[in-house]
């Protein structure tokens, strides 16, 4: 089992189990309450600005057993089968119920066009119930430039939240908001160093978990269970099994991670928003606020969306070595298709270093469509 | 609208290869060739992607090539089966990015220089120079990546410009875009696709040792508007005389080559000649289609690969294609007029609305609806690329803003210059069952 008994019967992980099986319960109840709730579509809609104007912010994800009832009709094919799934929630009004706002960076060219069809859909389809939307338009190239006019496209953001909410976003609220985001951030860390050090006590199922639960409630909250569990989870009996980097696609599920752990591989790292990239560069709190943001989305981790391919397989490469994997697994949905134009070269690159590789591309979502993937999987591992 | 319309007697078959058409073809042969020797020669040469600012180029006089044209011309030269083998054998897929990755495929071909045995060229035109700069706007996730590929096999400096989105759109982008450009945009917007100019000229002074001059580039923008004002009249008068002087085959094969040379007088006298040949033809009252019962618009890139498909449906129907982008876009998106105010912010003003009025809804299918309604079209037919996310451009709102006032619209998947997956039987059946139980069937 990729989720073992010692994590099941853990208290802190069986909380955040369960927030993660269950997404909207703490989003649900916060509205309930009186308060906000924002939901993000992509990576880089920065928590501490939506937690300084007293929000909850929430990530959208895709619902697999969603019939996409509009979304067929709106979307070309080109966009990815995760994208469809979360658009038709966007739309059908599941997310009015869930939360009060949406907020879409342009994290990859997909969500660009998605925030540009829900502001059509605002305008010539009023009927159609999409949440009041906004969009972060930040620039990806690092260059002085860029950092200036993401300062003003995160200052954007902050005014927009700031008439949502009513009232302003201060320096004073935002730093405040940092200082939770880092918290939570150096949490994860540690259970990262145990997911990365020579001996592995946390398994990569059991980490998605413990990551992508702290996307859907509130941030203290998850720091403190978190925390708690990584004082415990160094007792953890150590997994062994080839070390496996996953790269590529995101996976807002267990599925693929407990197919390679079931195989008798263990993910010691990823490079994807639903795993270790989610909370690899801190804010700086000696920063000027909004400059701050900038520095943490713009400088962390390269994005497989939008890095160039030699950025990429530099990127791969320092991540793999972190992390001492035996093999590197190169997982793209169907439709998902940048990576693909980084992977020849980031493959021989790990080809030269020694590192074993495997691509799975075009992939069926959810992972389960494929045939025969568990088999496949498991020839990777043990081979 | 139909009052409007010259009534024209329908006479004699016009010609379909116009004058211009030939010289132009001419002339982008001869200019290759010339490039060619530039670089031979040790010039800098720049290869752009098509929404690149090559306004600055021109006006630095640094030779350049544009990748889609460059495309359209592997895809026209049936080069493309082969280089998508090589992409695949060089561990790339063969299925993405067709438009942007073909001369990427093209420079994994270790024959794109060599001759034959009977000393004829291998590759197209005798292949591509190589690049010493390679330049692409961020409009997709993929297209940095493509572009830092091909720059890479063939030595070439990598420079890559971002992309911003609106957050104002008029809808009638088109009544402002000539006068009144600069409200037209958010004004950081605008800001800083000027930034992003400056930075591409201090980039092309270190790298080729050429200074830019203001004063060139106001040239550049005046030769421009005078060609695309030129357009403007053939588009025009296209869609006030019935039945049209010439279909998209002509224009397209006509206007495609100059455009990529705008800014040159030859490219702005070129379009002069273009409008008086079809004047003259107008005022013959001799049609491209004598029988022409139903106009076509065609939405979409250029169907490089088959050309002829076009007129597949003329004789049978009288259904003639009468509109297509590429001459309506350079007549209504590109002209700038007071340009000596500040060329430099006009031309930011031009590349920064390609993107947004081609790609971006509402503004493209609201510009759609405008130039349907203009041209009296009674049918569209829409080719949308399966793999290209940049050309993820709302066809469901197109689709529907043009069906909504009563334009039946055929959508379909194909791809430009990939002729793999092409099936011209089938899709002729497809637009002759659209012509026969939509178009045929709509009231007029």
């Amino acid at each position: 089992m990729a989720i073992r008994e010692c994590a099941l019967k853990n208290q802190h992980f069986a909380r955040l189990y369960d927030v993660y099986l269950h997404r909207d319960d703490a989003a649900l109840a916060y509205k309930k309450a009186g308060g906000k709730v924002l939901a993000k579509l992509g990576s880089d809609v920065p928590d501490e600005l939506v937690l300084a104007a007293g929000m909850m912010p929430v990530q959208v994800y895709a619902d697999p057993d969603k019939e996409l009832v509009y979304t067929n009709k709106i979307l070309e094919f080109a966009f990815d089968p995760v994208v469809r799934k979360q658009f038709e929630k966007m739309i059908d009004g599941t997310y009015r119920e869930v939360a009060d706002f949406l907020a879409v960076s342009n994290s990859t060219d997909e969500f660009i066009r998605v925030f540009l069809y829900l502001r059509e859909m605002i305008r010539s389809m009023p009927e159609m119930p999409v949440p009041p939307t906004t969009f972060i338009d930040m620039l990806f190239t690092r260059n002085r430039m860029h950092q200036e006019r993401n300062e003003f496209i995160f200052g954007l953001f902050r005014k927009q939240l700031e008439e949502w909410s009513g009232k302003p976003v201060t320096d004073e609220a935002i730093k405040v908001a940092a200082a939770i985001c880092n918290a939570d951030r150096a949490a994860l860390r540690r259970i990262g160093e145990l997911r990365h050090g020579d001996e592995v006590r946390v398994s990569g199922t059991e980490a998605l978990v413990i990551i992508g639960s702290g996307f859907f409630m509130d941030k203290k909250e998850h720091t403190d269970l978190v925390e708690k569990l990584a004082e415990e989870a160094a007792e953890w009996p150590v997994i062994t099994g080839k070390r496996v980097f996953v790269t590529g696609s995101a996976h807002e599920d267990l599925l693929v991670y407990d197919m390679i752990e079931k195989a008798g591989g263990v993910v010691v790292a990823e490079d994807h928003d639903w795993g270790d990239r989610s909370y690899d560069r801190d804010y700086n709190t000696e920063y000027p606020p909004i400059r701050a943001i900038v520095d943490r989305y713009m400088l962390r981790g390269y994005s497989g969306k939008k890095a160039f391919v030699s950025q990429r397989v530099e990127a791969l490469n320092e991540e793999v070595a972190a992390a001492k994997a035996d093999a590197v697994l190169f997982y793209t949905n169907i439709y998902e298709d940048s990576a693909s134009w980084d992977y020849p070269s980031q493959k021989k690159s790990l080809d030269e270093q020694g590192i074993k590789n495997a691509l799975f591309a075009k992939m069926l979502y959810p992972a389960t469509a494929n045939e025969d993937l568990q088999a496949r999987i498991a020839e990777f591992i043990e081979g | 609208m139909e009052e409007k319309k010259k009534e024209m007697p329908q006479r004699q078959v016009t010609v379909k290869k116009l004058k211009a058409t030939a010289e132009a073809s001419a002339y982008q042969k001869q200019w290759f060739q010339g490039l060619k020797a530039r670089v031979e020669a040790g010039e800098d040469f720049g290869y752009l992607n098509a929404d690149v600012p090559m306004e600055v180029l021109k006006a630095m006089d640094i030779p350049f090539v544009v990748n889609q044209w460059w495309a359209a011309i592997c895809g026209a030269k049936q080069m493309t089966r082969k280089y998508y083998g090589l992409l695949r054998d060089a561990g790339y897929r063969d299925d993405l990015c067709s438009y942007c990755a073909t001369a990427f495929a093209e420079s994994l071909d270790p024959d794109d220089h060599a001759y034959d045995a009977e000393g004829k060229p291998l590759g197209p035109w005798g292949g591509l120079p190589d690049p010493t700069i390679a330049i692409t706007r961020l409009t997709c996730d993929c297209q940095g990546k493509i572009f830092e590929l091909f720059a890479k096999n063939h030595g070439a400096d990598f420079y890559a410009m971002e992309n911003t989105q609106a957050r104002t759109f008029p809808l009638d982008w088109w009544a402002h875009a000539a006068d009144d450009w600069e409200n037209l945009y958010d004004k950081d917007r605008l800001d800083t696709a000027v930034e992003e100019l400056k930075e591409l000229i201090r980039f092309l002074e270190m790298k080729t040792g050429k200074m830019f001059d203001i004063n060139k580039l106001q040239k550049v923008m005046d030769n421009i508007n005078r060609q695309e004002v030129w357009y403007g009249k053939i588009r025009d008068l296209i869609a006030d005389t019935k039945p049209a002087p010439v279909t998209v085959v002509d224009t397209i094969n006509a206007v495609m080559p100059a455009q990529w040379q705008r800014g040159s007088e030859w490219a702005a006298d070129h379009a002069e000649r273009l409008y008086y040949e079809i004047k003259e033809l107008a005022d013959k009252g001799e049609a491209a289609v004598p029988n022409e019962k139903y106009r076509l618009m065609w939405l979409g890139r250029g169907l490089w690969h088959d050309f002829p498909f076009y007129q597949n449906f003329e004789k049978k129907y009288g259904a003639v294609f009468v509109w297509s982008m590429y001459l309506a876009m350079g007549a209504d998106a590109y002209v700038r007029n007071n340009v000596e105010e500040d060329p430099l912010r006009a031309l930011a003003a031009r590349y920064i609305g390609m993107e947004d009025f081609l790609h971006m809804p509402p503004w493209n299918a609201q510009w759609f609806l405008q130039q349907a309604r203009r041209n009296d079209i009674d049918g569209v037919v829409y080719m949308i690329p399966e793999n290209c996310m940049q050309t993820v451009e709302g066809s469901f709102f197109i689709k529907k803003t043009l069906e909504d006032a009563g334009i039946p619209v055929l959508a379909f998947n194909a791809d430009p210059v990939d002729a793999r997956k092409w099936n011209r039987d089938t899709m002729t059946g497809m637009v002759e069952d659209f012509i026969e139980n939509r178009v045929m069937k709509k009231e007029k």
